[in-house]
């Protein structure tokens, strides 16, 4: 028998069809959103898409007061009345015990997402100067802005990048594994990246959460980060049919592998959160949303490896076997 | 042993050059960091240049190149990407809008003459003599003290605006800037000598429009118009508040890791987080001498990095764990422990160098900077993992057996349980296992 380092195995085999149930349990609340987004929204996004896709300029003020969610509305009428079309308004409140180590006294970002304003647009001092009207000195301290054609090529690049990561990953892996241990780490991936989406869908529908060009990237690393995981185990699983293929059978392989690669899935995946979390509490407000992406990717990609793609190449296994045997 | 104190030393000297290189150069921080400004400006197609040629577009560059420079900011970029577009970043502009202003004005001067349509509607129509006949434009002041922008013809135009002027005698002549009608004064001689000079009209120059003018002329005109598709601009403020943000978070992170490390994985976890020290140094180093310009999303890949380059460590001190719970002496463990967690740790970070690739070739410039920091990283990371780690491990333990389990987070009663491994000739040899 393989030494595992521990006495009680995770029994991933055995209770195959409660972690594929887990996983449903996991993923079907996001897949239900993304299509009931697909299904309302006008552009038929099953996320909530920010202006990097869409096409739209975004203001930031930094104000010195903080702000109640109220002002929401308060500022949304006043921009509308001096002519500002469908202005989409957020606050930000920073956290003030941060403040104290930076010299800035901003403690409410007003961000105000508008069409896409053009050269010959004077909106911009529009909406300036009824800030100013409305608040005691907004400082204007970002504008993004991204025509309606840029937009599209971006979210045609985006898309181009997935699927080359995904092609990229699959052709490594089947060049250092055998093939079916690469569609099981696709199938991992495909099953994590489902995931983070189905959560932002959701984030999208309750609090507004759009995704943006960062996504895309969060989204990409933890496509890496989940094959990363991944191979670990089956790496394991490899070595370990090398020595015991003949005393024990594919099930057991499975089983003491991920048991042996247990603490290291764990212990990886906290480093990298205690990183992430330090970045997410005290790290800029901007990419809160990229960070938040990339820690549930590793909560998920951490479970997938573990439960998900191992239970998948034993499953193989066993139909091959039936196959073979009949 | 004797090249594992030689390899101490390179180590040490790897150390010291870095330290050295992070004192000495300077840190590019990119926009989103300093404040700035980045745009895309897309040219646009005229009636008379129909399609943008690679010869338009680099006229173009150097157009908007001289006018970016004109505003007085050091480390300006401005950069063509794609067929038909240009990339301007602008650090630190005290007043953005004008600079827009500025960059995105075609400034077409025409000189134009009164015509008209078939229907007998009048209209300013062209008559060839355009800013491209300019040599030069300064601001100056006419007799009643008001500002004018005072131009002067090259050979060419000097020809081409007398005999305009010859022609226009008693009539009206136009000027024209970028579509507007600056003033139409009469001409009352032809004028020779390649010298002319704008006044504002009726209501005049204010001063600042007067210069911008000349500026603009003294430029060169864009050969087609841009206009801005994309922008982002972060103001100062923003910029050091996110680095002081992420310098915090980072510093947590880094201390919580390294912290974890210890707590669980005892004497290799010191070792570890020595090796990570090391391996901040040399990345940052790194970042300093390429140079890689520090985004906010870099940072955040920087940071991320580092959670991940102790995965390297961890996946080898699991390894040697697991050796010395087989009751393998101290330097068979460790050899071993390093060489099988090799493969995984190969395979895995390759495919993060996959994505990163492709992030890098596709992405945006804020992705750019995400994807080179988090590849350097992944690669740095081997590097600490595999020889600075090992070869503090072995300085450290030694050859001997393992008398102090509790180093490594190990009970007494765990070693030398059953392992049945059973290593080829090949491996024994590379592992060092005497039988």
């Amino acid at each position: 028998m393989i030494n595992t380092g521990r006495k009680n195995l995770l029994q991933i085999v055995k209770f195959r069809w409660l972690w594929m149930a887990c996983s449903a349990l996991l993923l079907i609340p996001g897949i239900i959103a993304m299509i009931y987004s697909s299904v309302t929204y006008s552009n038929h996004a099953p996320m909530k898409v920010g202006i990097d896709y869409t096409g739209g300029t975004i203001l930031q003020y930094g104000l010195e007061q903080k702000l109640e969610n109220s002002d929401i509305t308060k500022t949304r009428n006043s921009l509308q009345s001096v002519g500002i079309e469908n202005p989409y308004i957020q606050i930000l409140n920073v956290n003030t015990e941060q403040q104290n180590n930076t010299e800035s006294n901003i403690s409410s970002i007003i961000s105000i997402r508008t069409k896409f304003i053009d050269k010959d647009s004077n909106d911009q001092d529009k909406i300036t100067e009824q800030l100013q009207k409305d608040y005691n000195n907004p400082e204007l301290i970002s504008v993004s802005s991204v025509g309606p054609t840029m937009g599209k090529e971006l979210f045609k690049n985006s898309l181009i990048a997935l699927t080359l990561a995904i092609l990229g990953i699959i052709a490594y892996l089947s060049f250092r594994f055998r093939f079916d241990y690469a569609l099981a780490a696709i199938l991992g991936l495909v099953h994590d990246v489902l995931f983070v989406c189905g959560v932002f869908s959701i984030l999208g529908l309750v609090y507004n959460v759009q995704i943006d060009g960062l996504f895309v990237t969060a989204i990409l690393t933890v496509i890496g980060f989940s094959v990363h995981d991944t191979i670990v185990v089956f790496d394991r699983i490899r070595e370990n049919l090398r020595y015991y293929s003949k005393k024990m059978s594919f099930g057991e392989i499975v089983d003491a592998s991920v048991n042996q690669t247990l603490a290291r899935s764990i212990n990886t995946s906290i480093t990298t959160l205690i990183t992430l979390l330090a970045l997410y509490f005290f790290g800029g407000v901007t990419t809160r949303d990229f960070v938040l992406c990339m820690i549930l990717g590793i909560l998920i990609g951490t479970y997938s490896s573990i439960f998900f793609c191992s239970m998948l190449v034993d499953f193989w296994n066993d139909k091959k076997t039936a196959v073979q045997a009949a | 042993m004797k090249n594992k104190i030689l390899m101490f030393w390179f180590i040490v000297l790897i150390v010291i050059v870095s330290t050295i290189l992070i004192f000495v150069k300077p840190t590019k921080l990119g926009l989103d960091l300093v404040g700035g400004s980045r745009l895309v400006l897309e040219a646009e197609t005229t009636e008379t240049i129909a399609k943008i040629t690679p010869e338009v577009m680099s006229r173009l560059q150097i157009a908007i190149e001289q006018r970016v420079n004109k505003l007085g900011v050091a480390e300006t970029v401005v950069q063509q990407i794609g067929d038909k577009r240009l990339l301007v970043e602008i650090p630190n502009v005290t007043d953005l809008k004008e600079a827009k202003a500025f960059i995105g004005e075609t400034a077409q001067l025409e000189f134009k003459k009164e015509g008209k349509l078939p229907d007998g509607t009048p209209v300013w129509i062209s008559t060839g003599l355009t800013g491209r006949d300019l040599t030069k434009s300064t601001l100056s002041t006419d007799a009643s003290g008001q500002w004018v922008v005072a131009l002067e013809f090259n050979a060419d135009g000097a020809k081409k605006f007398a005999d305009l002027t010859k022609e226009l005698v008693g009539k009206p002549m136009a000027i024209f800037f970028d579509g507007d009608l600056i003033s139409a004064p009469n001409v009352n001689e032809a004028i020779y000598g390649g010298h002319a000079q704008i006044s504002g009209g009726n209501s005049g120059f204010a001063y600042d429009e007067a210069e911008r003018m000349v500026n603009l002329l003294n430029a060169g005109a864009l050969p087609v118009p841009a206009k801005i598709v994309e922008e982002n601009t972060v103001g100062p403020t923003l910029g050091a508040d996110s680095v002081a943000k992420s310098q915090k978070a980072g510093a947590i992170g880094l201390s919580l890791v390294m912290v974890f490390m210890i707590l669980y994985y005892r004497a290799p976890g010191v070792i570890a987080d020595i090796a990570l020290v090391i391996y901040s140094l040399i990345l940052f180093a790194l970042f300093k001498t390429i140079p890689v310009t520090l985004t906010l999303a870099g940072i955040a890949g920087f940071i991320l990095s580092v959670g991940m380059a102790v995965d390297a460590n961890i996946l080898i001190f699991e390894r040697t764990k697991e050796e010395l719970r087989a009751g393998r002496n101290l330097f068979t463990a460790i050899n071993s422990g390093f060489d099988r967690a090799f493969t995984s740790i190969f395979d895995s970070n390759m495919t993060t160098i996959i994505t990163c690739t492709i992030l890098y070739l596709l992405g945006t410039s804020v992705v750019k900077g995400f994807a080179l920091t988090l590849a350097l990283g992944v690669m740095v990371s081997m590097f600490s993992a595999i020889t600075v780690t090992k070869n503090f491990m072995h300085l450290v333990f030694g050859t001997g057996e393992l008398k102090h389990p509790a180093l490594f987070g190990l009970r007494k009663d765990e070693i030398g349980q059953s392992y049945e491994a059973v290593e080829t000739k090949r491996e024994k040899a590379r592992f060092g296992i005497l039988d």
